[in-house]
This record gives C-alpha cells, structure tokens and sequence, in this order.
C-alpha cells in the first residue's frame, strides 16, 4: 500500500496560512504545489497596514 | 566631528538595546538625532578600549546599552 | 504574459490605457490593465486583466507588446488544464471581507465618508491611495478629472472625528445570515484608531461603538487596555441604529442610544464599517465539488480533536476557512495542516523532493574591496524624511564604494534581482544595505548575496528607518546628515568583513515533550508518526493533564471518550516512550544536541535529543473572591464539569443557576483574558437549561467572548432563556451567604437597578493561570511573559516555537486555549519541530562565532571560565594542546570573550576588534 502513496501536496490558497503550509511541507520533505487564483502570493494579510497587538508592518 | 552638534555614541546589544531602539521607531516616538549607533553582538562585546576611542574621536558622549 | 521572460520592470503598465478597479486597494483607486497586485509582490510579473485589456476585448491599443523590453507579452495565451498528481490537499482558500451595501441604514454606498475597515487599512497604509494620510473622501482620486468630483473634493478635510461601527456582517441574523462573531474585528478596530491617531495627530477623535469588546487572544487585553486608559480612545456600547449626511458638508450625523437609555446625536466626519468575514459563494462551490463538509455558516465542518481534517481523507484545511481567525491563528492552523497531511504521507516522505542547486562561492579573499551600497527608500518611510538621492550620491563618494543605487523597497523581489545583476556585473565584493533593521531583513539580503555566488558575510546592514526617519520625522537635515554617517559607518565596517564559514551540526533526531496534556500528546503522536523515537515526560501519574476535568468542548463533543482513546494511541505508539512521574532535573546542550538528566520517583536518568518541546500547560485559578469555599453550592467551572461527568441528578432539581465571569481574569494584577471561560459557562448553561428548562439561569459578565462561531452557543442560551446580566470591574457582584442561602447583588444593566439574585449553585468562571515555570524556562533559555507564560518567537508568525533553536512551545502554556486550539498548537509544533529535524544532514552554526589565535593566546582561562555557553576550553591535544578553543555549535556569538581575553588572541567574526575600531573612526571622520 505505501507504494501507492504520492510524496506530495496540493496547497490551495497563497494567504499566509497557505504560503507557511507549503513552507513546512517543502522543508519536512515533501514536493508542493501552492495554487494561487490571482496573478501574486500574500493574501489579505498582504494588504493589511499594520498588525495587532504589536503593529508590526504586516508586509 | 561637527563642532556644533553634539554627538553620542552608543553601543547597542543586538539582542535588547538594538531591538528596543527599532521598537522606539515602531512606535514612532522622537528623539535628538546626536545618537548614532553601533551594533555589537552583546554587551559583552563591550571593551574599554571603544569608549577610549569614541572619545578621543570627538564623541561627546558614550553611551553602552545591554 | 510570458511569466519567464518578465522583468517586472513596469514599463508596460506606465503606457496601458485600460482601467479597472485596484482590488488591492479596496478599489480605492483604479489600475492599469496590465498590472501587478503590489510593488513587493511575489512573484513579481504582470498579469493582464483580459476583461479590460483594449487588446483582448477590442483588438486595439498592443502597446504593452511593442513597450516591452523582455518581449514577455503574449496576447494568444489561452487557459491551461493541468493534472496534478498529490497524495494529499491543504484548502486554505481563506475568505472576503463582508459587503455592507445591503446595509441601508449605513449608506455605504450613498455616502463618501462611510468606509469599511477594508478601505481604511489601505487609506492608513504609506502604500495606498493617500500614502497614508488620513483624509476624508478617500474614494475620490487626488487630483479628479470629473467636475462633480472637483467639487467635492474641494470639501475635502483631514477628519476631526472618526466612529467605528462593530460587527457589521457579523453577529447579525436580522441584516444578513452571519449568526457567528468574525473574531478579529474588535482588535482591528481598536488597531486602526490608534494608527488613525498616530497619523493624524493627537486630537483625533476615535469611537468605537461596539456590542461586546472581544479582545481574547495574548497581549490583546492589555493593548485595548492601553488604547482606552493612555490613547484616549472612546470605547461606546451601542448599536448605531443609522446614519444621516448633511448634504452640504458631507459630515455624518448619528443616532444612538447608550448605555443609560438616553439618546444622543452626534456627528462624525468620517464612519469606518468594521466589516466581517465571510466565506464567498466561489469557495463553497469549490468546497462542495471537493466533497468537503460545512457548517451551517460555510466553514469547513471539523473536529475539535482534528482541527484541521475535513470530512474528506485526504484533504485538509487550514486559517480563516476553518473557522474566522487572526493572523497568528492561521499560521498555527497552517503549520498543523502541514503537519496533518505529512502524517498521512510519511512513507512517502522525501521520495519527491529535489535537492536546491548550490551556487558556486566566489573567492574574494585578498581581494581589493568593491563595495556595492543600496539605499532604500522604503516607501515614504524613509524617502518621506531623508533625502535619499543624496545619500546615494553621498555613498558613491566613499572609499572603495563601487557602487551605489536607490531602491523604491529594497527588500522587494525586483530590488534582489537587480541586486543580484549589479554584483555579478560590477564585480561587487561587499554589499551595504541602508534600510530598516538588521533584525527582520538581514537573512533577505544575505541570501540575495548567496544567490549571486557571494559569502552571506560580506554583508552589513544600516537601519536609516527605525533609527532615523521613523524618529526624527521633524528634522529631515539632520536625519539625511544622519544617514550618511551611518551608511559611512557601515562601509567603513563591510570593507574590513570577510568570508565567514558555518560549522556543520549534528542533530540528534530523538525528540522530548515535556507536558503529556493534549498539546504535548499530539505534538508526540505526530513526530512518532513521522518516524522518529519521541519521549513524553508527564510529572503526574497518567497522561491527559487538565484534559480529564473537562465535560464537552464547545461543539458537544465528549471529551473523555477521545482523551482515553488518544492515550491509548501514545501509549501502544512503538516509537514514544511515555515517562510519567518524572521530573526534568538538568538540560545542558543546545539544538540538535541536548543532554537531560531526568528524575522519576527516586530514580534518575539521562536522556540525549535533539528536539524538545514545551507543552507544559495551565491550571485553573482557585477563587479567593466570592465567598468560594465557604458553601459547597460555590464551585468553579471544572467542579461543574465533574458533576456533569458524574451525571450528578441534583443539577436537574435546581431552580437557579448562577455563572460570574472573569473571575481573576482582566483585573489589574491578571491583565488578560483567560479566553475559554466566556464559552465554556455559555456551554454549561445550555445543559443546565436541558436538564431542567425550568431552572433560572444567569450569567453575570464583563464582555462575552464567544468568538467566531462559538456565539452559535451564545445565541442558542439566549434562545433558551439564560439570562445575561452586565457588570463592569469596578462595580463586581457581591455575593453573600444569609440565612443559609447564597446571595448574589450586583445593578443590572438594562433597568439600572440594584438586583438581588438567590442561587441554588453558584459557579466561578475561573482564570486559566500559567505555572510560571521559571526554572524550565532557564533550562532551555527561553522567556516568560509578565504573567508567566511562555513568549513565542513571533507573535505573529512563530507561534510554536521559541528564539532558542530547537525548543518548540504548544499548549496552554503560551496562552489560554480550549481543546482544538491546543492540540492545532500540537500539531503546528511537531511540524515546525520536523522542519528541524528534516534538516539532519544539513543544519550549519551561525558564521559570526569566536575563534582563537592560538600563537596569541596565553592559556591564561578567562575565557573557558567566562563563557555562558561553556564554548571555550583547553585543548586536550594536538600541536596546540593547553591553548583555549572554541566549540562552534556551542557559541553564541556574543563576544564575551573577546573582550576578556588579555592577549587579544580571540577573535569574533563579523564584529571583529577591527570592524568596531572602523565606525568608531568612521564616525570622527568630519563630513
């Protein structure tokens, strides 16, 4: 059975939660492809100016 | 060294004083701009010879932050 | 476009005709048709909006085509089907901030100065369409072209006074279907009008006008504390019924009533809609073609047990799409997603990847310096005060400065690749970056020197930001003479830098846990799952931790049944070993190399790792207020729990019921919110109400923090007759035992009047206190927080793990949490624990460590006596036996020694005696 499994995973969304899911898994040893629907990655956290409680640049 | 301005030299800990002064710009407070810092690793870097020379360079002031 | 052969250089979008809303900016402002979504996007290409290219919709204009140097545009490209072949799917599709059009009576759409909070984190923003300036009608273009506009424009103003309304599309069944909380709004709010003030000065008046103050997670408390007590920002409990414009001025007029039942006007120039999450119409879709399972809200339908495993095996989700969350929830969930999915793949682990393509280092040593200088504009931020031409200018004056150029965002991937080209083309051999600070960007820009075949060393770093433009924002003279000595400083220092070598580290790929809760036994089952041999220490005789005393978590599940079986999992699991009644007595070592010595019972042992984790959780507070302890009918939340456990009948013959919330949490020697309580006695009401519908049951608050879509419960207590009554701190219910019943008095917030409540049961919402484990956290060198929890590396984006390699934080240890959010912390931690451990063969020092001139050195032991890190000591043979060493995995780089050594023979790489000596000198030189 193991010889069926795909070392690989299909990460949809380029937020930052999609973004650090396919860090880990690239770095643990698995192959990733991050889809993203629009033309960059980022996210809304992208467009946010600063972040809560610590106001560091969201960028 | 500019004779008019006064200047201080301060030797920041990365770890803490470094971070404290990016943390003053974060927040946006203000202050006289006769510092200018240099980075060291740890206060521990700190030797007495720094401070001789920043004042035999002309520095009014040596401040050593860790 | 052909996204190889773009350049990202922008000549095309400087001559595109077309036009279309910048969605990035809130559609605050247009874009080009050829465009990118920002200037540091990833990977920086332009894309073509088909639906407003002249070209592709009209077969006109194909200037992009005749502009572009790279010849990277391709009008034919035509949607492309592609098969993927994966073993398993994360969805993090993540979610839309909530349209208010629908919303009448806020006139988002009639009024210019009614925005969302969406638009107003761009208006805020040095990127957006004021550059940061906080103006009203902020919809309308700088400089319009319409009459109409000019008109209004002409009104425009920098607002006095700005309102934020709370839970718009969220918390709201009457307007539209969103019955849950979006759980971020409150701390955006009071983020937003604090920033609102930092730019538009003092005397901006902020108000936010709000339902409940929902700021649960770690440090909110204190911030929102902040905002109101030292910024001054009003905090309003009402609901704005609607708004009204005076047709001349455009100022908003609003009706409200507060908390006294009187009505008040007032007048706004400028109205911020805090906006909910929403999951889009688009993303159900998919969800339903991917066979998943949503709430009745279109999140994904999960359990509390496997928070981020969907209906269907295989496919895993993860950030707002679980549930609505804030930035350092979505990493947890996303980190546990990796985790979750690896698990399932781990047979098949590393049978996929390629290894990366080492560039060749260039030789620079004995190399005349040619030091290439970048100065960063950083926006406005540093532009906006420095002048930064000149500095550039002023750079290329320096001695041995090659090279100087000004970058827009030096850390943007344009800025790296241009980087990359003028080192390779003007042979650089030390790289000065003037921009923010060291601290976040310095790997960015080494690894930029990597990739252009130069040793990450020859790099260094000025902050012209956080350091001089963000302070001395009044003086921009003395902040641009200010740049220029830093950047003659830092050129002085880089000319000296040489090529620096990291020392391999072997890693130990044995794992310890420390904590056999639920965050500790996930964490443990994962990595064991991954293969690797996992120890889990537990101080107390079973596994479980806290775990055991709970009844349900908030979506009804019963806690027990899956804690017994997850204990049975670890236990039988062949690669843990479970060590209860055992006690860590010592930790010596550091990443990949620790050495523990371990008690149980009487006996001690020794343990070697690589990894540790720290899951070593919280406890409930026991009451001191109260009159808890003196009537067997005050109990706390977890007494309650048991009975439930215990099916206790008694509970279905009360005839009142009382919760008092916050009891030791948010008060001045407790600042926080312990986070799960508000939930947790929402929870215990229903069932108290099921066993007996007749029972009076009251629950006296603060705020009601049922977050995301926890308010489901909130809402369904209401439904069934719990009655909520307010109290604020400084007015705390007063209990009293009187002729042998329990007496709770407080005012109530609706009538205003003293109330006067017997209770058959009276039950304290206790804070979640920390065990402030101060010699654990000096075993492994990490930090305590004020109150006496763990402090994350990141509080955003590192939190699982601490600044110390190798040591790894889940659990309510770092904060308060309830079940599913714990064990996503477990599972978050095994996975960045794994990233670590994956790296076995490939894990180097840091390259600015110490090493010894051994001709110099006069064995006298300063050093071996005075290092933290016990990096130095005598060789024991060899040529130079007797004379000090340094290990390099054990040094820290602090330069300790360097300055104790008498003989000078002790060195520290990349800030060496000399490099300090050239800014001291650099800084005496007269400009």
């Amino acid at each position: 059975m193991n010889n069926k499994l795909t070392g690989s995973v299909v990460v949809i969304g380029g937020g930052i939660s999609g973004m650090l899911s396919a860090l880990d898994l690239a770095n643990s040893g698995y192959y990733v492809y991050l889809v993203e629907k629009g033309p960059s990655i980022g996210g809304v956290m992208a467009q946010l100016d600063k972040t809560f409680p610590t106001n560091d640049c969201a960028m | 060294m500019n004779d008019n301005t006064i200047k201080i030299v301060s030797f920041l800990c990365n770890w803490c004083s470094y971070g404290a002064a990016d943390l003053a710009g974060v927040s946006r407070m203000e202050y006289p701009a006769d510092i200018r810092v240099i980075r060291i690793p740890c206060s521990g870097r700190m030797s007495p010879k720094f401070i001789l020379s920043a004042f035999r360079e002309g520095a009014d002031a040596v401040w050593v932050s860790g | 476009m052909d996204v190889n052969l773009c350049v990202g250089c922008g000549a095309c979008a400087e001559k595109c005709p077309g036009k279309f809303d910048d969605g990035y900016n809130a559609n605050l402002k247009q874009r080009t048709a050829i465009y990118v979504e920002y200037p540091q996007a990833v990977p920086l290409k332009y894309a073509i909006n088909p639906k407003v290219c002249l070209k592709l919709t009209k077969d006109k204009c194909g200037l992009c085509e005749e502009i572009c140097p790279a010849k990277a545009i391709d009008y034919t490209q035509k949607e492309e089907r592609i098969t993927l072949d994966a073993g398993s799917i994360i969805f993090s599709p993540g979610f839309k901030p909530f349209d208010p059009s629908r919303f009448d009576n806020y006139q988002y759409t009639n009024f210019a100065n009614v925005v969302t909070s969406m638009e107003f984190e761009r208006i805020l923003s040095a990127t957006g369409p004021t550059m940061g300036h906080v103006v009203t009608f902020p919809k309308l273009p700088l400089n319009p072209k319409k009459k109409q506009d000019k008109l209004l424009v002409e009104k425009r103003k920098d607002p006095k006074k700005i309102a934020w309304f709370q839970c718009v599309g969220s918390r709201d069944i009457n307007k539209c279907d969103n019955a849950y909380c979006s759980s971020v709004c409150c701390m955006y709010a009071v983020k937003e009008a604090m920033i609102a003030k930092e730019h538009a000065g003092g005397d901006l008046d902020c108000s936010i006008f709000f339902m409940d103050m929902r700021t649960p997670g770690k440090e909110f408390e204190k911030y929102y504390e902040n905002a109101k007590e030292k910024h001054g920002i009003k905090f309003i409990r009402s609901r704005v019924h609607s708004v009204t414009e005076d047709a001349e001025t455009h100022d908003l007029n609003i009706r409200y009533v507060d908390e006294k039942g009187g009505i008040i006007d007032d007048t706004f120039d400028m109205i911020v809609l805090s906006v909910g999450l929403e999951i889009s119409k688009e993303t159900r879709e998919l969800a339903g073609k991917l066979g998943i399972e949503l709430t009745p809200s279109g999140f994904c339908k999960t359990s509390s047990f496997e928070p981020v495993t969907s209906s269907r095996d295989g496919i895993y989700v993860s950030g707002v799409f679980n549930s609505p969350k804030d930035i350092p929830e979505s990493v947890l969930d996303a980190n546990a997603a990796a985790s979750a999915a690896g698990d399932a793949l781990s047979a098949a682990r590393n049978t996929l990847t390629k290894a990366v393509e080492k560039i060749p280092e260039i030789n620079v040593v004995g190399d005349r310096p040619k030091i290439g200088v970048f100065i960063c504009d950083c926006g406005s931020n540093i532009k906006g005060v420095v002048d930064c031409a000149g500095v550039t200018e002023y750079a290329r004056s320096l001695p041995y400065v090659e090279f100087a150029d000004e970058a827009m965002y030096a850390c943007s991937q344009d800025a790296q690749n241009k980087m990359v080209e003028y080192i390779k083309e003007k042979n650089l051999n030390r790289i000065v970056v003037a921009a923010c600070t060291p601290k976040t960007h310095e790997p960015l820009f080494q690894e930029t020197l990597t990739n252009a075949g130069l040793n990450k060393y020859l790099f260094e770093m000025t902050n012209i930001r956080n350091h001089n433009s963000w302070v001395h924002k009044n003086n921009p003279d003395i902040a641009t003479q200010k740049a220029k000595d830093l950047v003659r400083m830092a050129v002085a220092k880089a000319a000296l830098s040489e090529p620096l070598k990291e020392e391999k580290i072997n890693v130990n790929d044995t794992v310890m846990v420390i904590g056999g809760g639920l965050a500790g036994m996930t964490a443990a089952k994962s990595l064991a799952s991954q293969g690797y041999k996992t120890h889990l220490i537990e101080k107390k005789d079973k596994l479980g931790g806290e775990a055991h005393k709970l009844y349900k978590t908030a979506q009804g599940e019963d806690v027990q049944t899956h804690l017994d079986q997850l204990i049975r999992e670890i236990e039988t699991n062949e690669n843990i070993t479970v060590h209860c009644n055992t006690t860590l007595e010592a930790v010596d070592g550091f990443v990949g190399n620790f050495k523990s010595t371990l008690k149980t019972k009487d006996t001690a042992f020794e343990l070697d790792y690589g990894i540790a984790v720290l899951a070593t959780g919280a406890k409930a507070l026991v009451p001191v207020e109260y009159e808890y302890g003196k009537d067997p009918r005050i109990i706390t939340s977890l007494d309650l729990d048991k009975r439930f456990k215990e099916k206790d009948a008694g509970l279905a013959k009360l005839n009142s019921a009382v919760f008092i919330q916050c009891v030791g949490s948010r008060q001045p020697d407790r600042p926080y919110c312990s986070r799960v309580c508000c939930t947790h006695s929402v929870d215990n009401a229903i069932e108290l109400k099921k066993r007996n519908p007749e029972m009076d049951v009251f629950i006296l608050y603060r705020d009601i923090r049922t977050y995301g879509e926890r308010e489901l419960l909130y809402k369904k207590a209401r439904e069934l007759g719990v009655i909520f009554i307010r109290y604020d701190r400084e007015h705390k219910p007063e209990v009293k035992l009187l002729n042998g019943k329990v007496l709770i008095a407080l005012n109530d917030h609706v009538l205003n009047q003293p109330v006067e409540i017997e209770a058959d049961l009276l039950t304290l919402a206790t804070a979640i206190i920390p065990r402030r484990d101060e010699r654990l956290a000096n075993f492994f060198k990490v930090p305590l927080n004020d109150e006496g929890f763990f402090v994350e590396k990141h509080a955003k984006l590192g939190p699982a793990e601490f600044a110390t390699s190798g040591v790894f934080v889940c659990g309510s240890g770092h904060y308060p949490k309830p079940v599913n959010e714990a064990i996503t912390q477990g599972r978050a931690a095994a996975s960045r624990a794994l990233t670590l451990l994956a790296k076995k063969d490939n894990l180097f020092t840091s390259g600015t460590i110490a090493s010894v001139d051994v001709m110099k050195c006069s064995q006298c032991g300063v050093c071996v006596a005075i290092c933290p890190y016990s990096a130095p000591r005598f060789a024991t043979e060899g040529r130079f036996a007797g004379k000090a060493e340094i290990n390099a995995v054990l040094c820290k780089g602090c330069g300790l020694c360097v300055a104790s050594c008498r003989s000078g023979a002790i060195h520290l790489r990349g800030f060496d005696t000399n490099q300090i000596f050239s800014q001291i000198f650099a800084l005496g030189e007269v400009v």
